[in-house]
């Protein structure tokens, strides 16, 4: 009975402690899952078709679109519509960019002059959020015209009712990637910040992506959110990791959603003396921050072909106008890792263009029947 | 008006003190306010070093709540090392506001600055010097420009500037190719962030210096007086002898060349240069120069004042961050701080109308 007795209650102690470190085997290989999903995106990004093939051509003859980037000011924006065009150059069908600054009274004249010229297509392009100009879809699509979006959405994302379509990105891999990277390279042990803009539509599934692998990985591990408005990044985003930093001095990664924001963190390590020792892990590819990653200020940039997402969300496009079927959702635009083992590929100074090849470009012509 | 007079010897001096005499008796009768009040009376003394107490007090708060990280000398050391741009591009700003004219180009004027140094150095090979000295001339010339076209063809400064600002933000668009540079030599960067004395980086006591000159000139020199009287009653002064439009167009100058400084550490600050981030300083800068007019000398924008004001609401970020609060805080706390500020200031003066030149 007393041996029984001592036997159930080491049962109980075996079981409790089984329980209390069920988190830390919740994801028993972490570090090899981790590592596996980095190589994977290190190697030079490879085409796959997003859908079946199609006559491009022929069913495009007789129609033409219209995109109105973000704004033109801003070059990401600017190198997509550049590639659409020259996407839809190759098709053989009219694309007018709408020129912008970020003004929505601009866009609603795009709008306007979409209705007015006859467009097939309006393509909301690279951040527009489509809730801005909701009268002006209705209008649009009341009088038959297709209303998409291309690179705004992500993959996890439900499109709201008033769309035909859209081309969305895949930032819940580079948020794994950017987690997965912080974790690798503190052996396990990441304690970070991330920062983002929550007034832009694709920031809270890309945020969470990271919460979730970082706490997937290590349960235990430290993690930190602030939201810094895009207007503000240059008066909030320094002083906030600054803080930050001087009130936990473990933290060892800062994770900026968005590349642009490291040109606001690299002086804040200096000024704390941490460059160096706090790393900086990022995505989009900006041209400036993979010359930092050069420069040993940014760890790791994750990059895409602004080329490649202009020929991936023509091709979204034309589907939804030739009525292909099945749908395609997503840009097959693969996500690619820059750190100080390759950013030599990607241009002295870097460019947007550099680094990912260009497979996309035959894939496509193939795909669209302009090649055999 | 007394220390003015003992401080005065020569002629010119004495004429100006009968200046600034004549200007408060004509302001006083115009808004029926008694006008001179004793700096040694205790709501003065409340009115002047309120601002330092209130920092003080920020600076106890947060320093009971979170004591080890928010009292550390790395802690401060942070707070100073970081915001002398704001304070740099304040004390621009003060220049042209001390003279009763708006600047609203001081922003797109740093920006210029930062990146016609960026593109020349890091894209150009230029060196780091002769690139420093063609962004602090963009800066003359932008002064220039603003100060000739108010004063020739007699529009207010606030549209004029407004013009100039946008124009400048699309020249700064140009020559970026609307993108980010990196790249800025590595020497900048050494002089204005990474060499530190006390554990504070260099551009502090740049800022510190700067502060130091202007309190000079405002307090002690001809022209320093001149702006002042200029900006409290243009008629009066120019009545009085005082070559109003010149001293205006110095003004515009000088400012717009302290806000080209204000680029150049911005540049050293951040290693590169970007063709819109530097806009967002205006309205920070517009808030500590406020803010500052209501301490050290109430009333008057003043370089310790505005000093105070940007440290003031800089720690109370801090802290707020420190806590972990949402970054939203540190809106109400700039906006909700400068607002209290100016209208305790108000309840000391006892509600008395300020002109803020």
């Amino acid at each position: 009975m007393r041996v029984g007795k001592y036997l159930g209650a080491l049962v109980g102690a075996a079981a409790a402690v089984a329980l209390i470190g069920a988190p830390h085997l919740a994801h028993a290989d972490a570090m090899a899952d981790a590592e596996a999903l980095i190589k994977a995106h290190q190697v030079p990004p490879d085409y796959k078709d997003p859908g079946p093939a199609f006559d491009a051509k022929a069913c495009m003859k007789d129609k033409k679109m219209l995109t109105i980037p973000l704004t033109m000011a801003n070059p990401f924006n600017a190198e997509i519509a550049k590639a659409m065009q020259a996407a839809a150059a190759e098709v053989g069908f009219e694309l007018k960019v709408w020129e912008n600054q970020l003004k929505i009274d601009q866009w609603v004249q795009g709008m306007a002059a979409a209705e007015a010229g006859g467009y097939s297509l309006i393509d909301l392009q690279g951040g527009i959020p489509p809730a801005a100009l909701g009268p002006q879809i209705d209008q649009a699509r009341a009088k038959g015209i297709k209303v998409t979006t291309t690179h705004l959405y992500d993959v996890t994302q439900e499109l709201p009712t008033n769309l035909d379509g859209s081309a969305r990105m895949n930032y819940t891999m580079a948020g794994k990637l950017m987690a997965s990277w912080a974790f690798t390279r503190t052996g396990g042990k990441p304690n970070v910040v991330i920062i983002g803009s929550d007034e832009i539509v694709p920031t809270a599934p890309f945020v969470k992506s990271i919460q979730d692998t970082l706490k997937s990985y290590c349960p235990d591990c430290k993690q930190q959110y602030f939201n810094v408005p895009v207007t503000e990044w240059a008066t909030k985003i320094q002083p906030s990791v600054q803080s930050a930093l001087v009130a936990d001095p473990s933290i060892n990664f800062i994770l900026p959603i968005y590349d642009s924001m490291s040109q606001f963190i690299v002086p804040a390590l200096r000024i704390t003396n941490r460059l160096g020792d706090v790393k900086i892990a990022s995505y989009n590819g900006t041209p400036f921050v993979l010359d930092m990653v050069r420069n040993g200020e940014v760890d790791m940039d994750v990059g895409e072909s602004l080329g490649w997402i202009g020929y991936a969300g023509i091709d979204v496009n034309m589907r939804i106008l030739c009525g292909v079927t099945p749908p395609v959702m997503d840009l097959n635009t693969p996500l690619y890792i820059f750190d100080a083992s390759n950013i030599k590929s990607a241009g002295e100074p870097a460019n947007f263009h550099s680094g990912y090849g260009d497979k996309h470009l035959a894939g496509f012509r193939k795909l669209w029947g302009l090649e055999k | 008006m007394n220390q003015i007079e003992e401080k005065t010897a020569d002629p010119f001096e004495a004429r100006l003190s009968a200046i600034e005499r004549r200007l408060i008796a004509i302001e006083a009768e115009r808004t029926g306010v008694r006008p001179v009040r004793s700096q040694r009376s205790t709501s003065a003394q409340i009115e002047r070093f309120g601002l330092v107490g209130a920092w003080i007090v920020v600076v106890i708060i947060f320093g009971a709540v979170v004591p080890e990280s928010f009292l550390s000398w790395l802690n401060f050391s942070t707070i100073f090392s970081s915001q002398a741009v704001l304070v740099v591009l304040t004390l621009g700003l003060l220049i042209p506001l001390t003279a009763g004219d708006f600047d609203l180009s001081v922003a797109s004027t740093l920006t210029l600055s930062s990146m016609s140094l960026t593109v020349l150095n890091a894209q150009h090979g230029w060196g780091i010097i002769p690139s420093v000295a063609v962004a602090l001339g963009c800066g003359v010339l932008i002064g220039f420009i603003n100060g000739a076209i108010v004063l020739y063809f007699r529009i207010h400064s606030l549209i004029v500037t407004l013009g100039v600002g946008t124009f400048i933000n699309g020249i700064i668009l140009w020559i970026s190719d609307s993108q980010t540079i990196a790249g800025v030599s590595f020497d900048l960067v050494n002089w204005v962030i990474v060499t530190r004395l006390f554990g504070i980086s260099l551009t502090f006591y740049y800022a510190l210096f700067l502060c130091l000159v202007i309190w000079y000139c405002f307090e002690y020199t001809t022209i320093g007086r001149r702006l002042l009287f200029v900006g409290r009653g243009r008629e009066v002064a120019r009545l009085s002898g005082i070559r109003v439009d010149r001293v205006r167009l110095g003004s515009f100058v000088v400012g717009s060349t302290i806000a080209a400084g204000a680029g150049v550490l911005y540049a050293g600050m951040t290693g590169s240069a970007d063709p819109t981030s530097g806009l967002s300083l205006l309205l920070p800068a517009f808030a500590a120069a406020f803010l500052g007019a209501t301490s050290i000398v109430p009333g008057r924008f003043n370089p310790w004042g505005s000093f105070l004001g940007v440290y003031f609401l800089v720690t109370g970020i801090t802290g707020l961050t420190m806590l972990g609060v949402d970054t939203l805080v540190q809106n109400l706390f700039y906006g909700g701080g400068l607002v209290i500020a100016v209208a305790l200031s108000q309840l000391v003066r006892r509600r008395q109308p300020q002109n803020f030149s």
